[in-house]
């Protein structure tokens, strides 16, 4: 484990509490990654991810949830009923000491709980407080019900991403929803955002404060020419297969290689990207008119057609060769073009080896390790990040935490008498 | 001490940020060290190899000159909140004075191709020496370190190599939809934030600089899920599953055709209940009651008739009608919306002041996409310091060579004859 990491000591000694469910919980991993002590508060029943899967094992049991691993990896847990009334004090003691409480979930209930935590910051005026809520905390939408898929729907991803309509301009195929918990990725992403940059600001003021996240709003965000297009020009982007929406039709960017693979292989249709495809489909020992007078000819009269013409050769070209092999005679070349891996196959990748992008976990209940992405960038040599350990067992540090705060061992037991721990 | 309102500094008051970015992932990460105060300064230059290519991108404000790099909507959208300057880091006089502005900055953001900067003897190794203190985040499609440091890469590059692209869409023999944009150009931008803000917190606790190589690839790959760890434990290769759930037996779970043309409605079952409830607001049609639907185990098992039957159930009916009916049972559905939805019928952001309308030198006052948390206390502004949208190439020459810099106005009209800014 890489505990001496560049940024591991940006967040060293802050302790955040997190609450909530599915919703929140990638922010902690974010932030435990700079050197946060990261407590995920869960009830005896264990967080909502610990339930949903992918598991590792067939009994769908709770410990063995690829879902709430990969989602807390790096935290502690503490199991504790949080509206119990007998965990008041436990959770003030907890409070008191915190540096940033992140709780996440459906308004209402946030909001219920947000009263103890603003009463919370009255003693610890320092605390921070991040609500991550599908709508935020006010606003005629607020308590809808939502999930990623109509997160991804309402906030404007959907309408972007899937395939191409037919001929006469008609969808027959639906909206596409890329897969992974993206909504949550988008906001949990902004939750760091706004918790560091709150954290800057307590450097300069002392005070803590009170975020309130709207997914809805992190997810808005993050359409790219799509909000701009209507505004400017008052026109709607239309969904393309495998490249950008766009108010009119574009040539494909996926092609099929050799091995039954795609690659993205796209074109700025400069003299340059013609030389380029020409060197590669003779160095391939393909057939090709691209440097006869006729091609140039009809680039001449009708450069449409011969865009359709080239684009064919590119065709011919991918189709001759591995989805590897394209990748990386391209980018030779200086085209950036790209296989379209599965995510798994970047494991043993070379250069993501290199920089650190995987970290091994142990999962005792396979008996062996496994690689979770980890790191998005390096000093030069290592990781910027940290990761010091995997998920935690439900209530791994209930104890550990208690105690911390003060909690005798006489009073624990009282705690889980009263099944409040 | 708590201050007042009026008189709280922002986050990053105080902290200067020489923004050498292009495109949207760079600025991206700028433009929310600008939302939180930071003091952003784009360098530029408009000669056809240095410009942006942003500046010339569609959507563009209608009217004005044809050649104009002011008017592009998308520009305007990512770059709020910054101050722009002119600069020819290609001669010696141009790199002079950007050693100069870099004494004094806090941060250095480029997205330029891994080894420019080096060409131009501005390496970390050189800047550091000029400013220990500076934190110098480097953004590329790989990652400078590593095997693939000569590679390239835009936003569709890096997400077919992550896997993004792969995780979007139907399975075989359907393509991968991927994403209709460059997702990860908004991904990168956010980790290169967060990066920074931290790198911020730590020097102000040890007053270090530092660089940091940050790969939008390895941002998609910290994107990709739970796909990596469960391709480990099954040793199948990640499959695509169109919009359905994977994690849990939520079924259906899909987008539906509705009234209108490519008029859609997103929903999510998550629960028996659900399913009663959603049968009874379609109408209770006699599918509903088959025995090998009423278990979630069930409905899932029968996904592809469901999904059938869905659609023909669903397609005269209202989207947001729909939605609002499911919703008031209890149900996690959702319109999907377009830009011209999420601008023109979505209450929430109305009601949440999403949009904001900023000043733009050129094009007059147009609504850019806000910060999509609320803060209590936190003063923050998608306008930034200037309270204004993107700046105009070279806007600030005057005011920033003058006041930074210290130079005469015949020393500014000098550099201008000489083409250095």
């Amino acid at each position: 484990m890489n505990t001496q990491a560049l940024l591991s000591s940006a967040l060293a000694g802050t302790v955040i509490l997190e609450c909530g469910d599915e919703h929140g919980e990638f922010a902690g991993v974010l932030l435990a990654g700079l050197g946060a002590d990261v407590i995920r508060l869960e009830g005896k029943q264990g967080s909502n991810s610990r339930r949903l899967g992918p598991f590792t094992t067939p009994d769908h049991n709770p410990e063995h949830s690829l879902c709430f691993s990969r989602y807390n990896l790096g935290k502690k847990s503490i199991s504790l009923e949080i509206e119990h009334p007998a965990v008041r004090e436990p959770l003030a003691r907890l409070a008191k000491q915190a540096d940033v409480i992140i709780d996440s979930g459906e308004a209402a209930a946030v909001a219920r709980r947000l009263e103890f935590y603003r009463e919370m910051q009255r003693s610890n005026p320092r605390l921070i407080v991040c609500a991550i809520t599908p709508f935020g905390l006010d606003g005629p939408y607020r308590d809808l019900k939502m999930t990623d898929l109509t997160h991804l729907a309402l906030g404007g991803v959907m309408a972007s991403c899937g395939y191409d309509p037919q001929a006469d301009g008609a969808y027959d195929t639906p909206p596409i929803a890329p897969e992974m918990w993206q909504a949550y990725h988008i906001a949990n992403e902004y939750a760091v955002i706004a918790i560091t940059a709150a954290l800057n600001f307590r450097e300069l003021t002392g005070e803590g404060d009170c975020i309130d996240l709207s997914i809805h709003e992190a997810v808005s965000t993050c359409t790219e020419v799509a909000i701009p297009t209507y505004i400017y020009n008052g026109a709607v982007v239309r969904r393309q297969t495998g490249r950008h929406a766009a108010e009119g039709r574009t040539r494909p960017w996926l092609r099929r290689t050799r091995d039954g693979r795609y690659v993205k292989a796209f074109l700025f249709w400069g003299g340059r990207d013609v030389r380029v495809i020409t060197e590669m489909l003779n160095e391939a020992g393909i057939e090709h008119d691209l440097e006869s007078e006729s091609y140039r000819e009809l680039h001449r009269r009708s450069p449409s057609e011969a865009q359709a013409h080239f684009s064919a050769m590119i065709d011919k070209l991918v189709a001759s060769l591995t989805a590897e092999e394209v990748f990386h005679r391209a980018q030779a070349k200086g085209l950036l073009w790209a296989s379209v891996r599965y995510p798994e196959e970047n494991i043993e990748d070379p250069h993501f080896q290199a920089r650190g992008t995987f970290q091994t976990i142990n999962h005792p209940e396979l008996g062996r390790d496994l690689s979770y992405p980890v790191s998005v960038a390096t000093d030069g040599n290592d990781r910027v990040t940290t990761v010091t350990r995997g998920a935690p067992r439900l209530g791994e540090h209930t104890q550990e935490i208690l105690t911390r705060v003060g909690f005798s061992a006489a009073e624990i037991a009282a705690l889980a008498a009263r099944d409040a721990i | 001490m708590a201050q007042s309102e009026s008189a709280r500094p922002r986050p990053l008051q105080g902290v200067r940020v020489i923004d050498l970015t292009k495109i949207v992932a760079g600025p991206n990460a700028t433009r929310m060290l600008a939302t939180m105060g930071a003091e952003v300064i784009r360098v530029e230059w408009h000669d056809d190899r240095a410009l942006d290519l942003l500046r010339g991108v569609r959507p563009l404000a209608p009217g004005g000159e044809a050649d104009s790099v002011n008017r592009s909507g998308l520009f305007n959208n990512i770059n709020a909140g910054k101050y722009g300057i002119t600069l020819n880091m290609n001669l010696p006089q141009g790199r002079d004075l950007f050693k100069r502005l870099i004494a004094d900055a806090s941060v250095l953001c480029e997205n330029y191709s891994p080894r420019q900067m080096e060409r131009w003897e501005l390496g970390y190794d050189v800047l550091s020496k000029i400013n220990p203190g500076l934190i110098y985040l480097q953004i590329s499609g790989m990652g400078k370190s590593g095997t693939y440091n000569a590679y390239l890469s835009v936003g569709p590059t890096a997400q077919a190599l992550s896997g993004l692209t792969h995780m979007s869409g139907f399975p075989e023999p359907m393509p991968p939809a991927g994403w209709g944009y460059s997702y990860l150009d908004h991904s990168t931008g956010y980790y290169g934030a967060i990066l920074v803000l931290a790198a911020l917190l730590r020097r102000r606790r040890t007053g270090r600089g530092c660089y940091i190589d940050l790969s939008q690839t390895e941002a998609g790959i910290m994107l990709s899920g739970t796909a990596t760890l469960e391709a480990q434990v099954t040793g199948k290769p990640t499959d695509r599953h169109g919009n359905r759930m994977q994690a849990a037996e939520w079924a259906p779970h899909g987008a539906y055709p509705c009234r209108g043309i490519d008029e859609w409605i997103a929903i999510a079952i998550q629960n028996d209940d659900q399913w009663a409830a959603l049968a009874t607001e379609i109408g209770a049609p006699d599918w509903t009651r088959e025995t090998r639907l009423s278990s979630a185990a069930g409905r899932k098992a029968n996904e592809n008739d469901l999904d059938r039957l869905m659609a023909e159930a669903t397609k005269e009916a209202d989207r947001y009608d729909l939605m609002n009916r499911l919703q008031r049972r209890g149900i996690a559905a959702a319109a999907v919306q377009k830009a011209d939805d999420r601008c023109e019928r979505d209450p929430q952001l109305k009601a949440r002041g999403y949009f904001v309308p900023l000043p733009h030198s050129e094009i007059g006052t147009w609504n850019i996409e806000g910060f999509p948390a609320k803060f209590g206390k936190v003063p923050v502004d998608v306008g930034g310091l200037p309270h204004r949208g993107a700046p105009m190439m070279g806007e600030d020459n005057d005011a920033i060579y003058r006041d930074l810099l210290g130079l005469t106005p015949e020393e500014i009209a000098t550099l201008r004859e000489e083409w250095v800014i």
